[in-house]
């Protein structure tokens, strides 16, 4: 069987995002559910699917009614946008949280301490 | 042996209720008390700042009520509060709902207890319960924990679940996060039942959880799953 450039660049990314997402997926990490698990299954195991059984596009193509080498593009360019974008979002994301956090910290910054916070003791029964 | 309960009110815009709000729950107990100001453009960090044993936290910039209210909780758990309650700056919640909302903590049955507000046509207008049942039904969906009130924002936290809850969420969904949280550290929980003061005042504000900021919430849901 004849591997071509694509088929290996392909099932690498897939292989780092898919491994990333299940790290990230049981290690509990924030933000990481079963269905952002899913979707990443989906998306970039479908990807490695397609990367190493090519003729399973014919399914897709059949059911779509697009056939040919136009499958191809339209293949690198999902691939290429998909990247894009998660990559895109991922970084909006990081830099909302980090002001955010920098924020936070700033706020905080201004807390007295625990006795002149509280110096009658506000407690309740 | 007695606890200490410390009270987290974010703020944004709200200098005309602000001190009422203060006044309200130092009359309600003798519960610390941190306001924490989200970037507001008015008065309300100095109406806060000018009470007498008021904490008062401010944020340079707006980052949203998730943001707000986890800045008041980590100020808490610096502080060494033993219960947390977190109430809205608008004056919709009452105070007085404080003692029965902390009860299940001080009785160690549950870690945290979510303030549940009248789903009745009349107590609660009806652009609201639909939105509730809505949100209720798509936090059920995405985080697996049916609860009766996912918005509300009146709630109190055992000190172990003011310092394990963690979310990354800064605007309305935090309140949904949270229901995560608990789902995902198992942490036991109680819903009470809790008054809500629907006042113009309230249910005019811009940034209120209203029908396009619940749609947005929505969509900032769903979409940081995807993301």
């Amino acid at each position: 069987m004849k591997i071509h450039l694509y088929q290996i660049i392909i099932i690498c990314i897939s292989s780092v995002m898919l491994f990333q997402g299940a790290r990230e997926f049981l290690k509990r990490e924030t933000g990481q559910t079963f269905l952002k698990l899913a979707v990443r299954l989906i998306v970039w195991g479908g990807m490695a699917i397609v990367a190493i059984y090519p003729n399973s596009t014919m399914i897709v193509a059949r059911f779509i009614g697009i056939e040919g080498n136009i499958n191809a593009v339209i293949l690198t360019g999902f691939l290429l946008v998909f990247l894009l974008i998660f990559k895109l979002l991922s970084a909006i994301e990081k830099i909302e949280q980090n002001i955010s956090e920098l924020t936070r910290k700033e706020a905080l910054s201004h807390l007295p301490d625990k006795k002149s916070a509280d110096p009658q003791g506000h407690n309740a029964e | 042996m007695s606890k200490k309960v410390t009270i987290v009110i974010p703020a944004y815009n709200e200098a005309e209720v602000i001190a009422d709000v203060i006044e309200e729950v130092q009359a309600a107990g003798a519960y610390q008390i941190i306001v924490v100001d989200d970037g507001s453009r008015d008065n309300t960090y100095d109406t806060a700042a000018s009470y007498p044993g008021i904490i008062a936290l401010r944020h340079k910039i707006n980052r949203g009520k998730g943001a707000a209210t986890k800045t008041g909780i980590v100020a808490a758990n610096r502080l060494g509060a033993d219960m947390v309650v977190t109430m809205d700056g608008d004056g919709q919640h009452d105070p007085t709902d404080i003692e029965a909302l902390i009860r299940p903590i001080v009785d160690g049955s549950c870690d945290v207890v979510l303030g549940t507000r009248p789903k009745v046509k009349g107590e609660m207008p009806v652009i609201k319960i639909i939105a509730n049942k809505i949100g209720n039904l798509v936090t059920w969906l995405l985080y697996g924990l049916h609860v009766s009130d996912s918005q509300s924002g009146f709630r109190a936290y055992s000190r172990y679940a003011a310092t394990i809850i963690d979310t990354k969420a800064d605007k309305y969904e935090y309140d949904s996060k949270v229901i995560r949280e608990i789902n995902n550290n198992r942490l036991r929980f109680a819903e009470v039942p809790i008054q809500v003061r629907y006042t113009e005042y309230s249910m005019g504000k811009p940034q209120k959880q209203g029908f396009v900021n619940g749609l947005k919430t929505l969509v900032r849901m769903i979409w940081s799953m995807l993301v």
